[in-house]
């Protein structure tokens, strides 16, 4: 068997085909798709004696190419529809390849280019800082396991403050009922301000826990946004609008 | 001018320390006013374009920092451009994607090599330039139409241009499914050196009177 090792790369059977179409002289404008298909089939072939995988892109467009060679082979039944409402599937893979020649074509130009452009260096930007234009947006872009770990913070110190003796007493507290109260403080609140301002005047753990839902109520509903800093400390902010 | 205003009046406790205590506003003031000759707003704009560096600058952005209009500010940065086109100056001022900035000019790159371990780094594969051709050409363009042109599947090479900014997302089309749409960037732009779409090279033509006239013959 003749050695064919082709070392070529091909981007697709698009790409395979031109190729053929080169190497065997054929006219792209009156395309001989007997030669095209046993050429095509042939190089995959070789491409499987070499062991080399061959993708299903390759073998779609094989079909399309033995189903026309094999439709050639059979006496055409002339009912005078033929041709009439389909397009020629001839027409349609040579259309195909010339629109894809262009783009490679055009690829290649654009590389020059690309080239060109990668021996000219700029400099960073002396100092990383936002350009006036932009600002403030992005601050409040925490993330839900920064509110896990800021909530443990409050906690915290809420065990601390609490009296070391303490007596047990069932006390509802409603979601709704906190929103109500929440609410009412976020008139008086600047329009940034901290989890904690919102708690101050919780007594009891279930109470912080309660303000905590309500908050992420709020933050679903889109009244406030909010952001976690270094410290674990919640900061929220109004939304606008 | 603003100084002497103050300087003239029996100044309260209150104005004294406000007077002591921004003496940069003050001064801001001043120079910026007093440098603004025709020629001092071409040494501003050099500045600025220094300073912003490879994230370059937008006309709007000159004009805005030099408190002038937008054709001025273009004029400006024309005028930068044709000054460092010579050939005495090592760098010049390119327009890519609508940002300004310096960049070395390329006969710079032999030396730099001598100077630096310059290994050439980002090279785009065919596959890749195709793609982005493609996109540059029809955007904005869904998956599938690149996926047709080219007869390959591009899922993972427009993951790979996503990643390096070349390409971004351009809301859905309106096609059933609604498919995402896809754009080049302004690093894209950069990248092939374009100040504008319409710079792209034209897509070459591939006609033969055979194909023309099958267009008649049936």
């Amino acid at each position: 068997m003749p050695f064919l090792a082709s070392t070529e790369q091909f981007e697709g059977p698009l790409d395979l085909m031109l190729h053929l179409i080169r190497e065997n002289k054929l006219d792209i404008f009156d395309l001989d798709m007997s030669i095209l298909c046993d050429e095509y089939l042939a190089y995959l072939k070789h491409m499987e004696d070499l062991r080399l995988e061959v993708e299903s892109e390759y073998l779609v467009e094989l079909a399309t190419l033995i189903e026309y060679k094999s439709k050639r082979l059979l006496p055409k039944k002339d009912d005078g529809l033929e041709g009439k409402y389909e397009e020629d599937p001839r027409d349609a893979l040579v259309r195909r390849l010339l629109e894809y020649q262009k783009y490679k074509e055009v690829s290649d130009i654009l590389y020059e280019a690309y080239e060109d452009r990668s021996l000219q260096m700029a400099k960073p930007m002396s100092e990383e800082k936002e350009l006036a234009s932009d600002q403030d947006d992005e601050y409040y872009d925490g993330n839900i396991q920064d509110l896990y770990k800021a909530m443990n913070r409050v906690l915290r110190r809420l065990q601390l403050q609490k009296p070391i003796a303490t007596r047990y007493t069932q006390k509802e507290i409603s979601i709704d009922d906190r929103l109500l109260v929440i609410r009412a403080k976020l008139k008086d609140l600047p329009d940034i301000f901290t989890f904690e301002d919102l708690v101050d005047d919780c007594k009891v753990k279930e109470e912080v826990i309660v303000t905590f839902l309500a908050v992420l109520d709020l933050i679903k509903e889109n009244v406030l946004d909010f952001k976690v800093d270094d410290s674990d400390e919640i900061y929220l902010k109004r939304s606008i609008g | 001018m603003i100084i002497e205003e103050v300087m003239n009046r029996e100044m309260d406790e209150k104005e004294k320390w406000l007077f002591d205590h921004t003496p940069s506003q003050v001064t801001k003031v001043k120079k910026i006013s007093d440098l603004k000759g025709p020629k001092d707003e071409m040494a501003i704009t050099e500045g600025l374009l220094y300073i912003v560096g490879e994230d370059g600058i937008k006309v709007e952005q000159i004009a805005m920092a030099l408190d002038i209009d937008y054709d001025k500010a273009s004029s400006i940065l024309k005028d930068i451009q044709k000054k460092y086109a010579k050939e005495e100056y090592g760098i010049e001022l390119v327009d890519y994607g609508g940002y300004y900035k310096f960049l070395t000019k390329k006969e710079i790159h032999p030396y730099a090599q001598r100077l630096l371990d310059l290994t050439k780094t980002n090279s785009l594969s065919q596959s890749a330039l195709e793609t982005l051709a493609i996109i540059a050409y029809k955007q904005p363009v869904t998956r599938i139409e690149i996926e047709d042109l080219r007869g390959v599947g591009s899922d993972m090479m427009l993951r790979k241009l996503l990643a390096r900014d070349l390409i971004r997302e351009a809301g859905r089309s309106e096609a059933p499914g609604r498919p995402i749409l896809y754009e080049v960037t302004e690093t894209f732009m950069d990248s092939f050196k374009l100040e504008s779409l319409s710079d792209l090279p034209e897509l070459p033509e591939h006609t033969s009177d055979e194909e023309s006239e099958s267009l008649f013959s049936e």
